[in-house]
C-alpha cells in the first residue's frame, strides 16, 4: 500500500489537458514555500532555521539518491562519499586563506588550494562538477557489476574516500577536519533554491524519456539493453547527475555546520538517506522529498517523549535515546502497512491531490 | 531476387561441454517471412541471442545489412536495425503498456539530456511524433485501450502483443520473435498471424519466428529452417520440411522408439 493507493481517486485526466494549470499550481506552491520560509526567517529563532536548512539540504540529498536506487534500480551505497566530496571541495574554496592556515598545523595545504577564495555560488558549481567526475571515474568500476556486487563495491568506495579525507592531511587536514567554514546568514534562501531546483530537473527527468529509460533498466536491464539503450551509459548517467546534486548538497552541509570532518562522512550518512528514500517509496522523486522533510522534522518533534511527563497522575522521568525507540517502531509500522512507501513508485500531482480532495467534497 | 539481409555462417555456440548452436548456416532476404523450429533445446533461442549480442559466440560470422554484427553489444545491433521479443515474457512490469512501447523509441532519440530536462521544442517535437507513432503500434496490435495500463498487469497474449509492438518501436528491418504464440488461445493465434503477415505485407519487414505450433509455422512461414542439437538437420519450404524424414525422427525419435519422443503440436 501506498498513499497513492489509499486515498485513490480513481483514473485521472491526461497530464497534458491540465499541464497549464497544474504550472499555475507549482507556482503557487513555491511563492508558498517561499512565503514559509520568510516566516521561519522573521519570526523562528536560530534553531528552526538551522533544522529547515537541514531538512531542504536532506530533500536534495534523498531525491539525488532516489534516481540511482529507486529510478534506476542501482543499489548504490556511496552517496556519504560524494557529500564528503562535496562539502571539502566547497569547504577548501570558500574559506579564507588566512582561516585555512589557522586549520592546517600539521601540514600547510597544498598550494592552489591555499590561497583560492571563492564566492558561494561559483566554488558550489565546482563542488558539483568535481563530484560528479569523480562518480564518472567510480562509474566503470561499479557498473561492471550489478545487484549485492554493486552495493558492495560502492560501499567499499565510499569507505575509501573516507579513509582518504583521514589520510590526505595536506588536503584535508586528516581527522582534524576544517574548522570556521564561513557560516552564511541567508543558508535558507541556498538550501531550499537548490532544493526546488533539484526537485524540478530530478520530476522533469523522471518524466521524460531518459527517466523512462531509466526505469526500464530497473524492470529489465537485458530487454532494455535488446530496445537499444545503451545501460552502461544511462546508468552513468543517474550516478553523475546524482553526484553533481549530491556534491552541490554537501557543500551546503558544510557551511551549515561550519565545521567538517571525516568522521562526519560515514556509512550512517548514507543509511539515513537509504530510510528516507524507501519510507518515500523507492522510485518516487516527491516521495523521497516527502519522506526526507518527515524525517528531519519527525526526528525532533520526537523529542517530546524524551522529556518527563506526567501520564494519569502517573509521572514518568525522561528516558533519553526513546526518541529513537519510537522512530524505530514507527518505521517498522511503515513498512508493515506501506510497504511501497509513502507514495510508491508514483509521483505526486495535482490532479491526484485535486482529484481526493474533490471527491471529499459536496457533489453536485 | 531481392536483396540479402541476414547472413549465418557457421554460427557456432558452446557452453562447457555443450554445442548449443553447431555450425549454423541461415540467410535471409529482405521480406522473407521465415521459421526456426525444432525440439525444446535444439538451441534455437541461442540463435536469437547469439545474433542479437546477447551470448558471445564460439566461431562464425553473422553478417546484417552488409555489417558483422558478432561482437557488437546488443544495443548497438538493436540500433542496426534487428528488433526481437522474448520467449519468456520480459516486459517492463511496473510501467504502463504506452511506456513500454516509448522505450522502445528511446534508443533513437535524437534530443539531448538537457532539453529533455528542459523540455525545449525540439524535445517537445520529437515527444508529440513518439506519441502519435506509438498510438499508431498499439493499435496495430490491439492494445490502443490499454494504453494506461500496468504491462505486468495484461493477460498473457496481450504481454505477448505489447512485446512486438515495443520491438516495432526500435524500428526493425529485421524482427526475431521468439515463441510468439505461446499461451495465445487459438482465436488469439489467429490474429496473430495475421499480425505477422501485415508486418511483412504493409511494412515491408524481414520476420524470423521460432515456434512450437506447427500448424501456426506451417501456416505463415515460406521458409522452415528445422535445428536438433544445435544442428540443421532441415531446410526448405513447409512441404518439404514435414515430409522430411530426419524432421519426424527428431521430433518423434527413432522408429523404433517411437511414443517415447516428445508429441508433436500439429
Amino acid at each position: 500500500m501506498s498513499l497513492r493507493e489509499i486515498f485513490s481517486p480513481g483514473p485521472l485526466p491526461p497530464a497534458h489537458l491540465t499541464r497549464r494549470r497544474d504550472f499555475w499550481l507549482s507556482l503557487m506552491g513555491i511563492m508558498l514555500l517561499a512565503g514559509l520560509l520568510m516566516g521561519v526567517e522573521r519570526l523562528a529563532g536560530g534553531y528552526w532555521v538551522h533544522m529547515t536548512c537541514l531538512a531542504g539540504i536532506y530533500l536534495v540529498l534523498a531525491s539525488g539518491y532516489n534516481l540511482v536506487n529507486g529510478v534506476t534500480g542501482q543499489f548504490s551505497l556511496a552517496p556519504n562519499a560524494f557529500v564528503a566530496c562535496g562539502a571539502y571541495v566547497t569547504s577548501l574554496l570558500t574559506m579564507a586563506p588566512a582561516e585555512k592556515a589557522l586549520n592546517f598545523i600539521l601540514e600547510p595545504l597544498v598550494w592552489p588550494l591555499s590561497v583560492i577564495h571563492l564566492p558561494l555560488g561559483l566554488a558550489l558549481v565546482i563542488a558539483g562538477l568535481v563530484t560528479a567526475l569523480m562518480a564518472f571515474g567510480m562509474g566503470f568500476t561499479v557498473f561492471r557489476v550489478r545487484g549485492d556486487y554493486l552495493a558492495i563495491v560502492t560501499l567499499g568506495l565510499g569507505e575509501v574516500i573516507r579513509v582518504v579525507a583521514n589520510n590526505a592531511q595536506g588536503v584535508t587536514n586528516g581527522p582534524l577536519g576544517l574548522k570556521g567554514i564561513p557560516h552564511l546568514t541567508n543558508n535558507l534562501w541556498w538550501t531550499w533554491g537548490l532544493a526546488v531546483v533539484a526537485l524540478f530537473v530530478l520530476t522533469r527527468l523522471a518524466k521524460s524519456s531518459y527517466g523512462l529509460a531509466l526505469k526500464a533498466i530497473r524492470e529489465d536491464e537485458g530487454a532494455a539493453e535488446s530496445m537499444g539503450i545503451n545501460v552502461f551509459w544511462h546508468k552513468m548517467l543517474a550516478f553523475t547527475t546524482d553526484a553533481f546534486l549530491e556534491g552541490m548538497a554537501g557543500g551546503l552541509l558544510a557551511q551549515l555546520i561550519t565545521t567538517i570532518s571525516p568522521s562526519l562522512f560515514t556509512f550512517f550518512l548514507t543509511f539515513n538517506l537509504l530510510i528516507i528514500i524507501v519510507v518515500g517509496g523507492l522510485g518516487s522523486m516527491t516521495g523521497a522529498a516527502l519522506a526526507a522533510l518527515l524525517i528531519t522534522f519527525g526526528g525532533e518533534w520526537l523529542r517530546v517523549v524524551e522529556e518527563p511527563m506526567s501520564l494519569l497522575g502517573l509521572s514518568v522521568p525522561g528516558i533519553p535515546g526513546m526518541r529513537m525507540v519510537i522512530f524505530s517502531l514507527l518505521l517498522m509500522a511503515c513498512m508493515i502497512f506501506m510497504r511501497r512507501g509513502l507514495l510508491g513508485k508514483s509521483e505526486f500531482s495535482w490532479r491526484w491531490l485535486l482529484a481526493v480532495l474533490s471527491r471529499r467534497g459536496p457533489r453536485p | 531476387m531481392s536483396r540479402e539481409i541476414l547472413r549465418v555462417a557457421g554460427l557456432t555456440c558452446r557452453f562447457g561441454g555443450l554445442m548449443a548452436v553447431d555450425g549454423l548456416d541461415l540467410t535471409l532476404r529482405a521480406g522473407d517471412l521465415a521459421g526456426l523450429i525444432g525440439p525444446n533445446g535444439a538451441g534455437k533461442t541461442t540463435v536469437f541471442n547469439l545474433l542479437t549480442g546477447r551470448v558471445g559466440a564460439t566461431e562464425g560470422a553473422v553478417s546484417f545489412q552488409g555489417q558483422a554484427v558478432l561482437g557488437l553489444k546488443s544495443h548497438q545491433i538493436n540500433r542496426l536495425g534487428m528488433g526481437r521479443t522474448f520467449q519468456n515474457i520480459r516486459l517492463f512490469g511496473e510501467l504502463s503498456v504506452l511506456s513500454n512501447v516509448l522505450v522502445g523509441f528511446h534508443g533513437r532519440l535524437e534530443a539531448s539530456f538537457l532539453s529533455a530536462i528542459f523540455r525545449l521544442p525540439a524535445y517537445r517535437r520529437e515527444e508529440r511524433r513518439v506519441l502519435a507513432r506509438a498510438a499508431e503500434l498499439l493499435e496495430l496490435v490491439g492494445l490502443q485501450d490499454l494504453a494506461r495500463e500496468r504491462a505486468g498487469s495484461l493477460a498473457y497474449g496481450q504481454q505477448r502483443l505489447l512485446e512486438i509492438a515495443r520491438a516495432l518501436a526500435t524500428g526493425p528491418s529485421l524482427l526475431l520473435l521468439d515463441e510468439p504464440a505461446a499461451g495465445m488461445n487459438p482465436q488469439e493465434t489467429a490474429n496473430l498471424a495475421g499480425l505477422v503477415r501485415r508486418l511483412r505485407d504493409d511494412m515491408g519487414l524481414t520476420v524470423l519466428l521460432i515456434e512450437h505450433d506447427m500448424r501456426f509455422v506451417m501456416s505463415l512461414c515460406e521458409h522452415i529452417t528445422v535445428l536438433d542439437y544445435g544442428k540443421v538437420i532441415a531446410r526448405g519450404t513447409p512441404e518439404e520440411v514435414r515430409g522430411d524424414p530426419a524432421v519426424i525422427q527428431a521430433y518423434l525419435g527413432a522408429g523404433l522408439e517411437l511414443g517415447q519422443g516428445e508429441a508433436v503440436h500439429a
